[in-house]
């Protein structure tokens, strides 16, 4: 493996996983008393661990986070899944994620700055 | 994953709401059931109680194992005018305390709040640490 890792592609990835499993939480929510309804989520953290593993060093900003519908999680009597206190707990894992993809890339570019000497 | 390491208290937390959750779900069953003299096989309603098990051993979330039929004595109430009333003027009633319940009550929402405040702390710690990242 390379030791240049690209930092900022990885945390660009991150922060798109972040942003599309939050989509997934507000659409959990919404439809929270929707019959039928079974609940989504993202896998992404697997796909960028299997890619990371292989060795023809895959471009990580392909990987496209995959949404899906659980499926072993326990239906009510109107066939939804959501449950309100799940969905908030993984929107508070969600938010400290997010803060600390953004926080590593505003540490990222910092460095760059300081590289350049404040130049330009 | 490791990252569940770091996450392990918002799940717990949650697990917890959760529990209290049907707890209070149970509760309203029970005081809506209060004097419900049929509940499906011509029997009285008997309250039910909500079981709360750890998941696994340690430091472990909460899960509601069982939802138990509370066996005590159902309660006989003279009322000779009352159609469903026996030979000897009894009624048979849920075994169903309404102040027990009103209690209850009052100890799940509590304890939800109590989780609750575990969530919101647990969640400004972690916060705490990201701001040594700026």
């Amino acid at each position: 493996m390379s030791n240049s890792v690209d930092i900022v592609g990885l945390l660009e990835a991150g922060i798109k996983a972040e942003g599309f499993r939050q989509k997934t939480i507000a659409s959990n929510t919404a439809n929270i008393e929707t019959p039928g309804y079974r609940r989504l989520d993202v896998n992404f953290e697997e796909l960028l661990a299997k890619a990371m593993r292989s060795p023809d060093a895959a471009d990580v900003q392909d990987l496209e986070p995959e949404v899906y519908q659980t499926l072993n999680t326990p239906i009510r009597s109107n066939n939804n899944d959501v449950i309100l206190e799940a969905e908030i707990g993984e929107m508070i894992k969600n938010s400290l994620r997010h803060t600390t993809y953004i926080r590593l890339l505003q540490k990222r570019f910092a460095q760059m700055e300081a590289a350049m000497g404040g130049q330009g | 994953m490791t990252i569940d390491r770091v996450f392990g208290p918002i799940d717990i937390s949650v697990s917890g709401m959760q529990a209290q959750d049907k707890s209070m779900e149970i509760i309203s069953s029970n005081i809506a059931n209060a004097r419900t003299m049929d509940a499906g096989q011509g029997t009285p309603y008997r309250r039910l109680e909500a079981v709360l098990q750890s998941e696994n051993e340690g430091i472990s979330p909460v899960v509601v194992g069982d939802v138990a039929q509370d066996m005590s004595a159902l309660q006989r109430i003279y009322d000779p005018g009352n159609p469903q009333a026996d030979a000897n003027g009894y009624l048979t009633m849920p075994n169903v305390q309404l102040p027990v319940e009103m209690m209850n009550l009052g100890v799940a929402s509590r304890t939800y709040q109590a989780n609750a405040a575990v969530l919101k702390r647990y969640q400004k710690m972690v916060e705490t640490t990201l701001e040594l990242l700026r």
